[in-house]
């Protein structure tokens, strides 16, 4: 085993491929015995009853967290257990010593795949010492004492012996500096014993059946809104069923199965319109709102923000589709939301003509705003139900593109990674009183259809003609397609299908075409892509 | 500093083999039965590559002369020729075996495996030279012990061996060593020389080693720490021992990074007198992984990775560059300094006349990638 110990330290590559399971679990016990009989060749039973392990007993993780830690077991120490044991393990292990919601705040973005997350930590140590390589986020979703955070400095020296000899490391005392100063920093920030874990354990849990309207927006489709019925409950295994559509009016449907983790955290890998997807989500302490992300279980790059209400609960609106109105102009608005009540406010200067559809989740009207509207937010209500808003403005007076900095990846062409594409909305913000765009008074209106294109982002790209092998943009979607991957002959020094672009947004607003652009670095694959970055 | 004089007092083990068994040497034999011997006077450079092997290659006609297969699996494939150019040293097995390589014959002659006990997982990250007389190995050791349940890192250490101990070669002495050492060279005086946060000299017998040029803790008025990785020991016809380093220097007054002038520069341990140097040789324009001076003109430095670049180090200035149809890692020159071999990455070496900068051939190996393999020019 020792011998293909590093080959299999691609692992990350073989970790890659590993979703959270979603459709078994396991009494405790089982789990208990399984350790027993699987793991005990190199950890301990410290004491029987409570069943208390070395190392494993002494950490809290995430779903994902302990799904990684059990999948290198697997592939680098030998564990052999089945796919349902590795199931019944990570449920076990993620409700017995999981994160409590609020420990997880702030860093569910790299839960929910968002792998354009730019990172920001104050501690320059944390930075350069673990964010250097992985996500600052994996780290943060860990909770040990010393003792354990010290056996991670070990395992890391062990594991990747070079990382002493990388930038950023060969400038300093690296293992001094992991051992005196990182493992106490660690230990203080993320230790083992939270109250807020103390008290997450003593709530009661609760079942998340039942019928629930969702709201999302999707890059390149638009608004979305639907009913999603969630159906079982035993062993915190459900059905889901998504039943939805987007602005445009195409359907969004699909069904599949969730899982429970630690009474909030929402799992579920479902199949939408023949693409098959994952709902990564929070749910609220008193189990009426989900919020996190869905995304394409391949292409996670494809993903919107989801929110969630069950019918049933306190009204509540979540969105107003679109969320803007031009002042002088009659719209068709769909509210979005639970008890969605029969007198509709949508704010000052704002008028419903007409109520052209209800039903329990949603109610579609037609809207005036006055041409003598105040431009601005509306707090929108609907009876009992609010906590939507609605943008007023009269003119377009600057188009940013979000987001605004980004990375994609080229993939596929015979490689193991597919490509990582990039997705782009154009938002439309309002010039405040200053009548300057981009300044600080300035007002988000929201996401507005727009034409795309790529240009080269600076001269070096224009010589090495990265628009042209980098990928293709879609005018309409502003998804943007990376080429394949691999050298290729055709480039200076056969390099990748690299390329540093410019996104640009093209609005057209009274007339005249109001511009917006970002940056877009297409890059080489992540080799390395387990569940958290 | 202030770890060494705790290492030295805590220094001075010598292990002896039985101590500590050790796994996995059974299989050592001659892989590739090429028995085609080198010529005496002939001018040869050796590289490794994917899948395994060891490639000579002969520089009066620019062509593969022979190819040896390696033990174990690649990686990293850095070699070390021996003073008697006869033997090649090779770190590979995942950075894990050192093995010595008869190049007449391709048997494998010797073979240490780096780790010291049966729960130890242990890597040389490319350290590992040879006594000026062949005798003895010198390999920077970065052992793991691994528990049942836990890893537990080790102290970095220095591990002497005999190279006549055959195939199952055990230290015949072991000293604490700096951290993070790579490239390291043996000067005439038995000196060893390795590059780590500093460039150190060690004392081989007593295991005793001091600064020979500051690196990390240099005190060069106006200058930044300088940024120094270099993990290829090219063995020169000059008998040097060359690290590039990259670093900034502040305009006088001031400590601002946006005024400061960018500079590349190279240390050097001429190993025949022991002279050492840092000296700055032009400004950052592009990286180079590898440098090295001409052996017709100390004052000229070559570097390379995306390009073929080439120095005055006087003027401080870049004089010439070719463009590369990719990167290379790793430069070296022949003997005469007429012409420059570029190796690492890829399945071929490309030469170069020295003077002119002009592509003169491209020498095709049977095999896939370089990697990160140590091109050495030698006449045998």
């Amino acid at each position: 085993m020792k011998k293909y110990n590093l080959s299999k330290l691609a692992g990350g590559a073989v970790l890659a491929g590993l979703l959270l399971p979603v459709t078994s679990t396991q009494a405790s016990p089982d789990a208990e015995s399984i350790i027993r009989s699987k793991c005990l060749a190199c950890h301990t039973e410290e004491s029987a009853e409570p069943a208390q392990f070395s190392r494993m007993s002494h950490q809290r993780k995430t779903p994902e967290g302990w799904l990684m830690t059990i999948a290198r077991m697997q592939l680098m120490h030998g564990l052999k257990v089945t796919d349902e044991e590795r199931r019944t393990l990570v449920k076990y292990f993620a409700d017995k010593q999981g994160l409590a919601p609020e420990e997880t705040a702030g860093s569910r973005y790299a839960m929910e795949r968002r792998l354009n997350t730019m990172e920001s930590f104050e501690s320059t140590n944390f930075t350069e010492m673990c964010a250097r390589c992985h996500s600052g986020a994996r780290v943060t979703l860990q909770r040990r004492p010393a003792a354990e955070w010290e056996h991670l400095v070990h395992f890391h020296m062990g594991q990747w012996p070079t990382l002493e000899y990388q930038a950023l490391a060969r400038d300093r005392d690296w293992m001094d500096l992991a051992f005196k100063e990182m493992v106490p920093e660690l230990a203080s920030n993320y230790s083992l014993k939270s109250d807020s874990w103390n008290q997450w354990q003593q709530m009661a849990k609760q079942p998340l059946s039942g019928s629930w309207s969702f709201s999302g927006q999707m890059p390149g489709k638009g608004d979305l809104r639907g009913v999603m019925t969630v159906s079982g409950g035993q062993g915190d295994q459900y059905k889901v069923k998504v039943d939805g559509e987007y602005a445009d009016g195409s359907a969004f449907k699909g069904s599949g199965s969730a899982i429970v983790y630690t009474g909030y955290e929402w799992r579920a890998n479902l199949t939408v319109d023949g693409v098959k997807m994952r709902q990564v989500f929070a749910a609220s302490a008193d189990g009426s709102e989900l919020t996190g992300r869905m995304f394409e279980s391949i292409h996670d790059e494809a993903g919107m923000d989801f929110t969630a209400i069950r019918s049933g609960s306190t009204p509540k609106l979540l969105s107003v589709q679109p969320e803007y109105i031009r002042a002088g102009s009659t719209e068709v608005l769909t509210l979005v939301g639970t008890g969605i009540g029969q007198k509709i406010d949508l704010g000052d200067g704002i008028k419903v003509v007409s109520e052209l559809y209800r039903d329990d989740n949603k109610v579609v009207v037609q809207a005036t705003a006055l041409s003598s509207a105040e431009t601005g937010q509306r707090k929108v209500k609907a009876g009992k139900a609010n906590g939507a808003t609605l943008n007023v403005f009269d003119q377009i007076g600057s188009v940013r593109v979000v987001p605004e900095f980004s990375v994609a990846r080229v993939g596929g062409n015979g490689g193991s990674t597919p490509k990582y594409n990039g997705h782009f909305q154009a938002e439309a913000w309002m010039n405040g009183a200053d009548g300057q765009p981009g300044t600080d008074d300035d007002m988000r209106i929201g996401f507005v259809p727009a034409k795309w294109h790529v240009e080269p982002f600076d001269a070096q790209a224009e010589a090495d003609r990265d628009t042209h092998f980098a990928g293709q943009m879609d005018a309409k979607t502003g998804v943007f397609t990376t080429a394949a991957a691999g050298p290729n002959p055709e480039r200076r020094m056969s390099t990748n299908n690299a390329g540093n672009l410019k996104v640009v947004a093209e609005v057209e607003e009274n007339g005249q075409t109001l511009n917006g652009d970002g940056q877009l670095i297409v890059t080489v694959q992540r080799w390395n892509n387990p569940p958290l970055p | 500093m202030k770890n060494n004089n705790k290492l030295r007092r805590s220094a001075i083990t010598l292990l002896t083999a039985t101590a500590l068994g050790l796994s996995g040497t059974a299989t050592m034999t001659a892989l590739a039965a090429d028995g085609k011997a080198l010529k005496s006077g002939q001018e040869y450079m050796i590289v490794a590559n994917y899948p395994n092997q060891l490639h000579v290659l002969d520089l009066a006609t620019d062509s593969v002369y022979k190819t040896c297969d390696l033990p174990g699996r690649f990686g990293p494939g850095a070699l070390q020729v021996a003073p008697d150019k006869k033997t090649a040293f090779v770190l590979n097995n995942g950075y894990e075996d050192i093995y010595g390589v008869d190049m007449d014959t391709c048997e494998v002659t010797f073979h240490a495996n780096m780790s010291q006990a049966r729960n130890e997982r242990t890597k040389s990250i490319y350290a590992f030279a040879l006594s000026y007389d062949g005798k003895e190995l010198y390999t920077v050791q970065n052992p793991t012990l691994l528990e049942r349940d836990h890893y537990r890192v080790q102290p970095t250490r220095l591990a002497v061996y005999d190279t006549s101990s055959g195939l199952n070669a055990k230290p015949v002495r072991m000293f604490p060593s700096p951290r993070t050492v790579t490239a390291m060279q043996v000067g005439k005086d038995g000196g060893l020389y390795m590059a780590g946060p500093d460039i150190y000299k060690m004392d081989v017998q007593t295991g005793k080693y001091d600064v020979a040029i500051p690196s990390r803790n240099w005190q060069r008025e106006r200058y930044v720490q300088p940024d120094v990785l270099n993990v290829w020991a090219v063995q020169t016809p000059t008998q040097d021992f060359t690290i590039l380093y990259t670093t900034a220097r502040f305009q006088e007054g001031s400590e601002d990074l946006n005024t400061a002038d960018w500079l590349y520069g190279y240390f050097n341990v001429n190993l025949e007198t022991g002279a050492t140097e840092a000296r700055d040789f032009g400004p950052i324009t592009e990286i180079y992984f590898t440098g090295t001076r001409s052996p017709k003109d100390p004052n000229i430095m070559y570097g390379v990775l995306n390009r073929l670049a080439k120095y005055d180090i006087e003027k401080q200035e870049l004089i010439q560059a070719a463009e590369l149809e990719h990167s290379y890692y790793c430069i070296t020159v022949n003997q005469t300094g007429s012409k420059i071999y570029l190796a690492g990455t890829n399945n071929h070496v490309a030469v170069f006349d020295g003077d002119t900068l002009e592509r003169l051939n491209t020498i095709d190996l049977p095999g896939g990638d370089m990697s990160t393999t140590t091109a050495q020019v030698f006449v045998r």
